[in-house]
């Protein structure tokens, strides 16, 4: 029985499961229609019970709410929709109590233009330190090898102020303006926010959008060098902490840009970074039939610093992102997952996980089982674990953030309040609609994929080697059967995934193992003795092992 | 809870938890006075008492023997006096020890030893064999090994050894003694752990700390102290109450140790210091009573169990109740498939533990009865193996146990 909580392992987050949750979306506790602090409260149990182990909250900061939240109005508030301050601390020390940790977000790179220092510079003279906070130019012309990000919306990354008279930059929304991190006093604000939250005990920020957050004449504007110094800077701000909290880095880039965000020697940036390459690949694998997407990927993925480790996620609230991808894979991607042009959004798929694979239950099962398998902290997103669909019709990205499906009652038990005032409609579609996807069924069905998903969940913490060890692919003939050895000290565990439809023989060379016996994680079954011949294995359509290689005399 | 002292050199720290002992502390006192001069006269020592607010001039007459030098006092909250008397009889057990723990690290002490101010057996020697191993460097737990005759001690030897052995791998015969010898290195782990505010923290705190060390891949060994004697304790009379408490503090274990104990393969022995000796028979057991509770647990239970046991289990236990008393017999793995299975209902909750826990009375005293209807007129090494053999189904069980504990399958709803 060791600490809960306050677990003094500086390396917590590698044996983490992660579990990505919107306030908005969870559960509503005062009959608003609108998911607050205190509905996420009353089902810290369920998430307890999940056997997650840390929460990522999306921001729930004071926002217009042009962009989901992702455009702070205050950084050091609750959104009224969603509480108040003392609401937050009474969920943080509940969650604390059951041994969740919790990360919010910290949108670095701009705020909302209804931000008080956006208002207060727009108005002050150019040069002043108000001003500066953001930045400005008289042309729109400036930083044009810069990429423009939101490519359905916006046409350029500068906007016109008029209450400024200077064009202003974003790289993203119009509404949110790029913060000037070549001001001094920027960072020191920044900072305190930081300090801020962790004085309230939060566990770790996710860092959204940090490959942006200066600018440089002639660059393409993204992971320069005086960006990685900001991130330095903010590592060595929270290391002063005795328990540093964790830095999640999101950067969109490829896995050799990314893994500057873990910074030199043992890390000296983030201790987390997402690895985006790989989701993708994984659906790719997962419809060719063929392992070779996710092992190229995975070989072709830089070693990290030790401390450090990826942050692995099928599904999130953004698009199925396919800028990491080739032109021809990202061809493969929308005809193999979105056919209907109204699934792409930007340069991705805004689908839920089951509908991209057709709800299939072993697809589902077999996807999970490599995210828990693969190397890195698995990121669930909040429904997955019951399969929750997704509605097309809602703008932007709005269908993947739906109500959460409690029961089959009025508003899928998410919300007390009148249908027509929630703040999205619930899924009510014949195959996904709340009536046949919600927690409550799956709670009463033993077959259920939220019993298999919590099942999986801990089983994967049994064994350190998932979050810790090291892989490496074994190449069998069949190449419909991705397989990999996981080590970690004296655990060694064996992964072997059928991606196809059909059930497939694979023959293993496992020599290297010669008298260990393979005893199948799940049901604790013995299977026969490795020796010197191949390794006969057969797997049934979309099967999953995972095998612990006993030795004789462990 | 007084502060913790500052670290001054000692090597020993003997330390006794009591409340209103007057009667029994003097003999306690001087056994371990005399058991500190006989066998470690040169170390530095002190004697640490915890004591939860006694009346009856306990306190003082610990300071009388021992000398007011040499003691140090903790007090400790009992807590609020809700639910049961706990089976050892002392409230606030959990705190105390804690206290004891936190005074022998500020101390810096390399071995505590902690005894009961209300045992009435306690014997100078007894320090010698817990401590020593400790000293010399080549164990961080020494748990008491009593002679225990057939009957006596029935909960250990047909759940919490079997089972602790089977899971965690260790060979503790006796692991929830209140007496018992530990490191410095472990009561630094000790306090790291999140048991003490636990629930039933007061109850189970003595077999957490036996299995922490366990789980926790410390040295362990048991020393043979010799019969335990008689305690001055009120323990609660009902044997359901203590069925429910003990085993319950195991399954809470059970449950926040999976890590260890999934992990854990065959068990090994641990060393005995001293000799085992023969206790003699007991008096016999009247086992017509036992199996009468079986039978009837069966008819009036039978539904309560078809929430944590299979039908096939349930099937044998009606075969068992058709059987007479002296063809009765309780098959080794059915018995610790029923323990496992309580195991599991526990985790699942599948219905108000305390329920589930005293629905395994009739089972509990169908073993018994079956154990005492083998054992009779058995010599101690009789009784040692057929317990060994019980053991040894409960470790081929354990297997069953991880499969369902992994993919659990809730048996009604």
């Amino acid at each position: 029985m060791r600490r809960t909580g306050t677990s003094v392992d500086p390396l917590w987050y590698k044996d983490a499961v992660i579990y990505e949750v919107p306030v908005k979306s969870f559960c509503d506790g005062n009959a608003d229609g609108i998911g607050d602090f205190q509905g996420l409260y009353e089902k810290l149990d369920y998430l307890q019970s999940l056997s997650v182990t840390c929460l990522w909250l999306l921001p729930f900061f004071p926002s217009p709410l042009r962009d989901d939240g992702y455009d702070i109005a205050d950084y050091t508030s609750v959104h009224p929709s969603y509480g108040t301050l003392a609401d937050f601390k009474r969920f943080l020390e509940a969650a604390h109590a059951r041994g969740l940790r919790v990360i919010v977000e910290l949108v670095l790179n701009h705020t909302s233009d209804q931000h008080p220092w956006f208002q207060r510079a727009r108005s002050s003279p150019p040069g002043s330190p108000e001003r500066n906070f953001y930045v400005w130019n008289d042309t729109d012309d400036r930083h044009k090898e810069a990429r423009i990000i939101f490519v359905d919306s916006e046409r350029s990354n500068w906007t016109w102020d008029d209450v400024a008279k200077a064009y202003y930059w974003h790289r993203f929304f119009h509404h949110q303006p790029d913060l000037n991190f070549d001001s001094p006093e920027v960072v020191r604000e920044l900072l305190k926010v930081l300090d801020f939250w962790l004085d309230l005990g939060v566990d770790g920020f996710r860092l959204d959008a940090v490959p942006y957050l200066i600018e440089r004449d002639g660059t393409n504007c993204e992971n320069l060098p005086e960006t990685h110094a900001i991130i330095k800077a903010v590592r060595a701000h929270v290391n002063k902490r005795p328990s540093p909290p964790l830095l999640l880095a999101e950067a969109n880039q490829p896995p050799a840009d990314v893994r500057a965000y873990f910074g030199e020697g043992d890390g000296d940036e983030c201790h987390m970074a997402y690895h985006f390459p790989v989701m993708p690949r994984i659906f790719m694998s997962l419809h060719l039939e063929d392992r070779e997407p996710i092992v190229d990927v995975m070989e072709r993925t830089p070693p990290i610093p030790e401390s450090c480790q990826w942050a692995m996620f099928l599904r999130n609230h953004d698009e199925l992102t396919l800028e990491m991808v080739t032109e021809d894979e990202r061809d493969y991607m929308y005809l193999a997952y979105s056919m209907d042009p109204q699934g792409r959004i930007n340069v991705g798929i805004r689908r839920r996980l089951a509908p991209l694979v057709g709800n299939s239950r072993p697809r589902i099962e077999l996807l999970n089982a490599l995210l828990f398998s693969l190397p890195g902290t698995p990121i669930l997103y909040y429904g997955d674990e019951i399969g929750m669909g997704d509605n097309l019709y809602l703008g932007d990205r709005n269908g993947v953030r739906t109500p959460m499906q409690w029961t089959g009652d009025r508003n899928a038990g998410f919300s007390k309040a009148n249908p027509a005032g929630l703040y999205s409609p619930v899924i009510d579609d014949p195959v996904y609609g709340y009536p046949a996807v919600n927690v409550e069924s799956q709670e009463a069905d033993n077959a259920s994929l939220l019993h298999w998903t919590r099942n999986m969940i801990r089983l994967r913490q049994h064994f350190k080697v998932f979050g810790r060890g090291s892989i490496d692919f074994l190449r069998p003939t069949n190449t419909k059967v991705l397989v990999f050895i996981r080590k970690f000290e004296d655990d060694v565990i064996l992964c072997v995934a059928n991606l196809s439809r059909t059930a497939q023989p694979v023959e293993l060379d496992l020599r290297a193992y010669a008298g260990a016996t393979p005893v199948e994680t799940l049901g604790y079954t013995e299977f026969p003795r490795i020796g010197e011949l191949p390794y006969f294995l057969t797997l049934g359509p979309y099967g999953v092992y995972w095998f612990e290689l006993q030795r004789p005399h462990d | 809870m007084t502060e913790t002292p500052v670290a001054a050199g000692v090597d020993l720290v003997v330390a006794l938890t009591s409340y209103n002992d007057v009667k029994s502390i003097g003999a306690v006192a001087r056994a371990v006075r005399d058991g500190v001069a006989r066998a470690f006269a040169s170390r530095p020592v002190r004697y640490v008492l915890a004591d939860t607010g006694s009346t009856d001039g306990t306190r003082e007459a610990m300071r009388e023997i021992v000398g007011a030098e040499a003691l140090v006092e903790v007090a400790y909250e009992r807590g609020p006096q809700l639910g049961e008397l706990p089976y050892h009889g002392l409230q606030g057990r959990a705190a105390a020890l804690r206290a004891i723990m936190q005074t022998a690290h500020g101390l810096g002490a390399r071995a505590t030893v902690v005894l009961d101010a209300g045992l009435q057996g306690v014997r100078p020697e007894w320090i010698d064999q817990l401590l020593t191993p400790v000293l010399a460097g080549e164990f961080d737990y020494v748990s008491p090994y009593y002679e225990r005759r057939v009957n006596e001690g029935a909960i250990t030897k047909g759940i919490v050894y079997p089972m602790a052995r089977a899971l965690y791998g260790v060979r503790l015969r006796q692991p929830a003694g209140t007496e018992f010898a530990c490191s410095g290195r472990l009561i630094d782990h000790y306090l790291q752990q999140s048991f003490w505010d636990a629930e039933h923290a007061s109850v189970g705190i003595d077999l957490w700390l036996a299995l922490a060390a366990a789980a926790g891949e410390y040295r362990t060994c048991e020393a043979m102290l010799g019969a335990r004697g008689g305690s001055s304790r009120v323990a609660p009379s009902d044997p359901s109450t203590t069925l429910a408490q003990v085993v319950g503090a195991l399954f809470v274990d059970v449950e926040h140790n999976v890590d260890a104990w999934q992990r854990a393969r065959r068990s090994h022995a641990v060393p005995v210091f001293g000799d085992v000796a023969d206790p003699g028979p007991g008096s016999p057991i009247e086992v017509d009573g036992l199996l009468e509770s079986f039978r009837l647990g069966y008819r009036e239970l039978r539904e309560i169990w078809t929430w944590a046991l299979p039908p096939r289990t349930i099937v044998e236990l009606r075969k068992m109740t058709e059987a007479g008393s002296d063809r009765f017999r309780f098959d080794d793995r059915l018995w610790a498939s029923i323990v496992y299975d309580f195991a599991l209902g526990h985790f699942l909750r599948v219905m108000p533990r305390d329920h589930l826990l005293r629905s395994l009375t009739p089972l509990y005293t169908g073993w018994l009865a079956s154990f005492v209807l083998q054992m009779r007129d058995a010599s101690h090494a009789e009784v040692e193996a057929r317990v060994e053999q019980l053991c040894v189904a409960f470790e081929a069980e354990k297997r069953h146990l991880i499969s369902r504990w992994r993919w659990p399958e809730r048996l009604r709803r």
